[in-house]
């Protein structure tokens, strides 16, 4: 997913409008809101995140621990796992490495969902989309953590479902037990 | 407050130094990402707060400490993070990590920095920030601005900030010279910054801001280096060494015989056959001549067996009449490759029948042959006995059942299979059902000799390629079985045993024998390379392609050791991978792939053929021929960078100094190019040893890379103008130049011989043996050597070019990528179908047939390359129904066409769909190249569609078939 495609979902499930979202000249995100351009893709979901009154802003940006928190997050989604994904080592690390941090928490930050999970659920989308089945039971935890995530209607945004049920038999051979 | 940080990162810095300015004591931690310490560490460096948190971003880190510097602060420490670090990375970076394209976008991002620096005192503002703190910490490691011109803002702006006490105080403890931008590589597991993107983003030229320094290579050069370089570069003068005529192994030196696998001769080779064995041992043995080694190359063609008879019924000539056209041929594509044989030979010689006859009767003497009854299969209507090859049926190994599964070998399982157990064999001639009769045959008794031969692999397998040992351990696992030696055929050599006359030998017991037999041939005093005396050591190097491994580490030394007479056995495989062509198959029924002789015509000269078949040499896994990376590889590596180097260097020095090797004073300069430069010379004899022909390469091209960059940087062409000081200075570096030339000529010789040669006469010099003891750079030319003629020793290979060529050795290639095989078979009910010289109902089961047989192979390929199902399933049901089509074909009458659609759509547009069809196919083809299914994936539905849609029009799936009749035309 491009950075503009995630800044725009983003925005919405914050609920504050979008702006105009391009890249600049220097192939750097920008977004112009009532005259005023912020540059860079961090940058603007902290706007977005003041901007905004949502639960998911207000969690993120609560005291000033978890805003640098969330912000490392944002920012390994930019340098990492966007351009990651497409290697084939480096985006197994990866999944490696989230189903690891998964273990042990449901959300990247504190106990509720933040703008942490948000960019790096629309960084990792397509490579998750890429996995078959046997490979997301390989990675249950991450998988998990996005399946939570993809529910919910304002994340996914009219996106496709995708599926995490491990009965993969069950498309092929639907019958009933007699 | 604690930092963990890896060793020399700059990041490291960075948050000491925001700690610094926020007043903030803390803990320098190193730590590496493989102690078990710190294994959930994301990314180094990490700061732990005081409350346990842990941040792994420097930006977090500057957000945190100093909340309040505004939006503006946050987009420059974005822009240093996500920007200019992977830039300054990957600029830095050394080898094949270096991007080159990253210098141009570094001049880009620091000419934005001096422009903002310009009119402000700090980036955001009038005050120091966060901001500048970070951009300060990524150039200060490494000297990025050291001898950077034109940016005198950037450079004020640094020199302030270097001045400010705390940033003092940080580097007191920690200095800029143990900081490097290569430490990033250790600093996470995704291997540094080296991933992300670094792309020019405007129109406009970058400017030249930055001195182009490939990174910090100089800086890693030692004291010991130095002095080595120093000590090295001077005149030697060794002896030309004389080949003799007779090249015999002495007692005392090393000898190295080199076989390359035997080509069998009715098979035209391409290039894959070419760099796999032939060019791979060519270019070996020259090197090993060039290192003064005995060296004695043997090759030859492998003539007889059961295809060779067939040939020859099919073309009406006797097997002998074949083989000698056919060797001819072989003989022919060979020397125009340059391939320098000591001798070429032919099994078919009497030699082979003497060597191989005695070699049986030792091993029967010694007990390690037996007799047994065979069940054969005979095929009534052929009568004649079916070779292994000649015989399908389904897979007899329990689990498996695949049904084209060949008489030697199933390809689905892989297991051998013994053509007799087979269930419903099949002749693959005439597809009737052959009977079992038996008949005797002799069996090496390989079990017998199976403990000599592991005890043989334990001490000679180290020197071998790695699919080598892995194919011969796979082969040991199952432990060997006896095998079949002999066959009733005519066309081979007879067994002297009585009651055995009328068979010949078996593949097994005849080709391997081929390279004794070739070197008798090549000197009655063969024995002395075969069966050495006890002083003389013979190491044997054999090259092949991985499908004949076991040939050359099973059977042959299994028939070696069973002689017991103390023969030469092999001490190195050296087996590559397949060669594919632009990610296909190379087929000559399909006349897909570039073909020894097609490669003469092409224009191209031999020596780039063999400069790029060894640099795209399948090592370690397989690799793919393709036109644009050859235009790609002549022209930069070739053209540009080696060419341009040696050229520039000898013109200089023949317009300047009258084609006199000047005088040479060593500096520092010099010193540190020739210690980098031996450095590269050492890469390539150690590669070469191995006979790793494409790091090899590598080295060579580095070393040329280093002679440009050091003349750019040198710029004798300004010295030339100015004082008699810098006119001495630019004869040095003309000197040394000069001097580089000769080392790069000796170093091609081995891979381009005849340009080489063109070299060393432009030189006016003769080749030097290398010397592997000592890889240095010697002084070849030395003060007052007259050179010859420069002239350019490369052409450009032009696009259009090599367009053309692609067309022409294309076939019919959309087939073998993607499209719906099918689509051949309904081939005659095209509208648009060329109307052929046979009846139609002949050519479309004709063609059914050869689909048929494609899509087989392809299957079988699929299947042996993955086991994921989900890949050859569909191509399975595409078998199966072609299969289906092909029955109802046969059944039908001949005579009667299959429904002739009519032309429903105007041909424009059905052009223009194929147009269309044949440019996504292409993209498609690019996207699943690159990897990344989620990419390529809706690009396939979208052919797919086109495809569909181009069917509807033309009222007949046939896309692939037309381009098939076009190219015919």
């Amino acid at each position: 997913m491009c950075e503009v495609e995630t800044i725009t979902k983003i925005a919405k499930t914050l609920g504050v409008p979008a702006g105009e979202v391009k890249l600049n000249s220097e192939k750097i995100i920008t977004r112009t809101n009532n005259n005023n351009t912020v540059s860079g893709f961090a940058t603007i979901l902290n706007v977005l995140a003041q901007e905004s009154k949502s639960e998911i802003a207000r969690n993120s940006t609560a005291t000033r621990e978890i805003a640098a928190d969330v912000y490392q997050w944002i920012e390994f989604a930019v340098l990492y796992v966007a351009p990651g994904s497409k290697d084939k080592h480096i985006s197994h690390q990866l999944l490696r490495d989230f189903n690891k941090l998964f273990a042990t928490k449901s959300y990247l930050v504190g106990y509720f969902i933040t703008l942490a999970d948000l960019a790096i659920f629309y960084a990792i989308y397509n490579l998750v989309k890429s996995l078959s089945p046997v490979e997301k039971e390989n990675y249950l935890n991450l998988s998990r953590w996005f399946d939570h995530l993809q529910q919910r209607p304002e994340i996914r945004q009219g996106g496709q479902v995708l599926n995490f049920t491990t009965i993969y038999l069950h498309g092929w051979a639907k019958g009933t037990h007699v | 407050m604690k930092i963990y940080t890896n060793e020399g990162n700059p990041f490291g810095l960075k948050l000491q130094l925001l700690a610094k300015f926020a007043n903030k004591p803390v803990e320098v931690i190193k730590v590496t990402l493989n102690d078990p310490a710190s294994k959930d560490f994301l990314v180094l460096p990490i700061l732990e707060l005081e409350s346990g948190l842990k941040l792994f971003s420097t930006d977090a880190v500057a957000r945190y400490l100093f909340p309040d510097e505004g939006a503006l602060r946050d987009e420059w420490l974005e822009w240093s993070t996500i920007k200019l670090a992977p830039a300054l990375s990957q600029h830095l970076s050394v080898g094949h990590r270096a991007n080159p394209d990253a210098l141009p976008v570094l001049n880009l991002l620091v000419r934005k920095l001096d422009d903002r620096l310009a009119d402000l005192a700090f980036l955001t503002g009038d005050k120091v920030s966060a901001a500048d703190i970070a951009v300060w910490s990524l150039l200060a490691p490494d000297g990025t601005l050291k001898g950077a011109q034109n940016i005198e803002h950037l450079k004020a702006w640094y020199r302030k900030i270097t001045a400010l006490p705390e940033v003092q105080a940080v580097l007191a403890e920690t200095p800029l010279a143990g900081l490097t931008f290569t430490s990033l590589q250790n600093s996470n597991r995704y291997g540094g910054l080296s991933h992300v993107p670094v792309r020019v983003h405007t129109a406009s030229e970058s400017e030249n801001l930055l001195a182009d320094t490939t990174g910090n290579l100089a800086d890693t050069v030692t004291e010991d280096e130095l002095a080595n370089a120093q000590k090295s570069f001077v005149h030697v003068s060794l002896p030309q060494r004389v080949e003799p005529r007779t090249v015999l192994p002495k007692a005392g030196e090393r000898n190295v015989l080199i076989t390359s696998a035997l080509p069998y001769v009715n098979n035209v080779p391409h290039l894959g056959n070419i760099i796999g064995c032939v060019l791979s041992a060519d270019i070996f043995a020259r090197y090993s001549r060039a290192a003064g080694y005995n060296t004695l190359y043997i090759c030859g063609t492998d003539e007889y067996g059961t295809a060779t008879e067939n040939k020859a019924l099919a073309e009406n000539l006797t097997p002998k009449q074949i083989c000698d056209k056919y060797f001819d041929l072989h003989n022919s594509i060979y020397r125009w490759f340059g391939i320098g044989f000591d001798f070429f030979g032919r099994t078919s010689s009497q030699q082979q029948t003497e060597i191989v006859q005695e070699a049986f009767h030792d091993v029967y003497n010694n007990g390690y042959i037996f007799t047994e009854s065979v069940d054969q299969l005979l095929c009534v209507k052929c009568d004649r006995f079916l070779a292994d090859r000649f015989v399908e049926g389904t897979c007899p190994h329990p689990g498996c059942g695949y049904e084209d599964a060949r008489g030697d070998q199933c390809d689905k399982c892989g297991k051998l299979v013994n053509a007799t157990e087979l269930i419903r064999p099949r002749c693959k001639i005439c597809n009737s059902a052959p009977v079992i009769r038996s008949s005797d045959q002799l069996f090496l008794d390989l079990p017998k000799i199976e403990p000599q031969l592991r005890v043989w692999l334990e001490g000679s397998e180290m020197g071998w390629t790695n699919n080598a040992r892995v194919i011969t351990r796979s082969w040991l696992r199952e432990g060997l079985k006896p095998r079949c030696i002999t066959r009733d055929l005519k066309w081979g050599i007879p067994v002297p045993l009585a009651g055995f006359e009328k068979k010949v030998f078996y593949v097994w017991f005849d080709a391997p024998y081929g390279y004794i037999s070739m070197t008798k041939h090549y000197t009655s005093e063969y024995k002395q390379w075969w069966i050495p005396s006890k002083d003389v050591k013979v190491e044997l190097f054999q090259f092949m392609a991985k499908d004949n491994v076991p040939f050359h580490s099973v059977v042959f030394p299994s028939s070696l050791l069973a002689t017991n007479k103390g023969h030469t056995m092999v001490t190195n495989i050296m087996a590559t991978e397949y060669l594919n062509y632009e990610d296909g198959k190379f087929s000559k029924s399909r006349g897909i792939g570039v073909f020894g002789n097609d490669a003469q015509q092409t224009g191209i000269s031999a020596d780039i053929w063999r400069f790029y078949l060894a640099s795209a040499r399948p090592e370690g896994q397989d690799s793919s021929f393709s036109w644009n990376d050859l235009a790609a590889r002549n022209n930069s590596d070739l053209l540009n960078n080696l060419g341009n180097f040696v050229n520039r260097a000898l013109v200089f020095c023949e317009k300047n100094f009258n084609c006199v090797v000047p005088t040479m004073t060593l500096t520092k300069d010099e010193l540190i190019l020739l210690a980098l430069i031996n450095r590269e010379v050492r890469g390539y004899i150690h590669s070469l040893e191995k006979a790793k022909l494409r790091d090899g390469i590598r080295h060579l091209l580095s070393i040329s890379r280093h002679g440009n960059g050091y003349m750019q940087s040198q710029q004798p062409w300004v010295l030339l103008k100015g004082t008699d000081e810098q006119k001495a200075r630019a004869a040095t570096i003309i000197g040394i130049c000069a001097n580089i030339a000769a080392l790069l000529a000796n170093l091609m010789l081995p891979y381009m011989p005849t340009i080489a040669r063109t070299l060393f006469s432009q030189l006016n010099a003769k080749p030097t043996p290398l010397n592997p003891e000592k890889p240095f750079i010697n002084i070849l030319l030395p003060t007052g050597h007259n050179i010859g003629k420069p002239a350019p020793l490369f052409t450009k290979l032009e696009q259009s070019f090599i367009e053309e060529l692609k067309k022409k050795f294309g076939g019919v290639q959309d087939q073998s990528n993607g499209s719906q095989p099918s689509s051949t078979t309904t081939n005659t009910n095209s509208a648009t179908a060329k109307p052929s010289a046979l009846p139609n109902g002949t050519q479309s089961v004709a063609q059914l047939e050869e689909a048929v047989r494609l899509q087989g192979e392809k299957v079988r390929q699929l299947k042996a390359s993955t086991k994921d199902k989900a890949v050859w399933q569909p191509e399975v049901n595409v078998l199966l129904d072609l299969k289906k089509q092909l029955t109802a074909a046969q059944a039908a009458p001949p005579t009667a066409p299959a429904v002739v659609a009519t032309p429903v759509a105007s041909d424009e547009k059905v052009k223009e769909l194929e147009q269309r069809i044949t440019q996504q196919g292409e993209k498609v083809r690019q996207l699943k190249a690159s990897g990344d299914a989620s990419v390529w994936k809706p690009e396939v539905e979208i052919l797919l569609q086109l495809k569909k849609d181009l069917a509807t029009l033309t009222g007949a799936p046939q896309p692939a078939a037309q381009g098939k009749n076009k190219k015919k035309k």
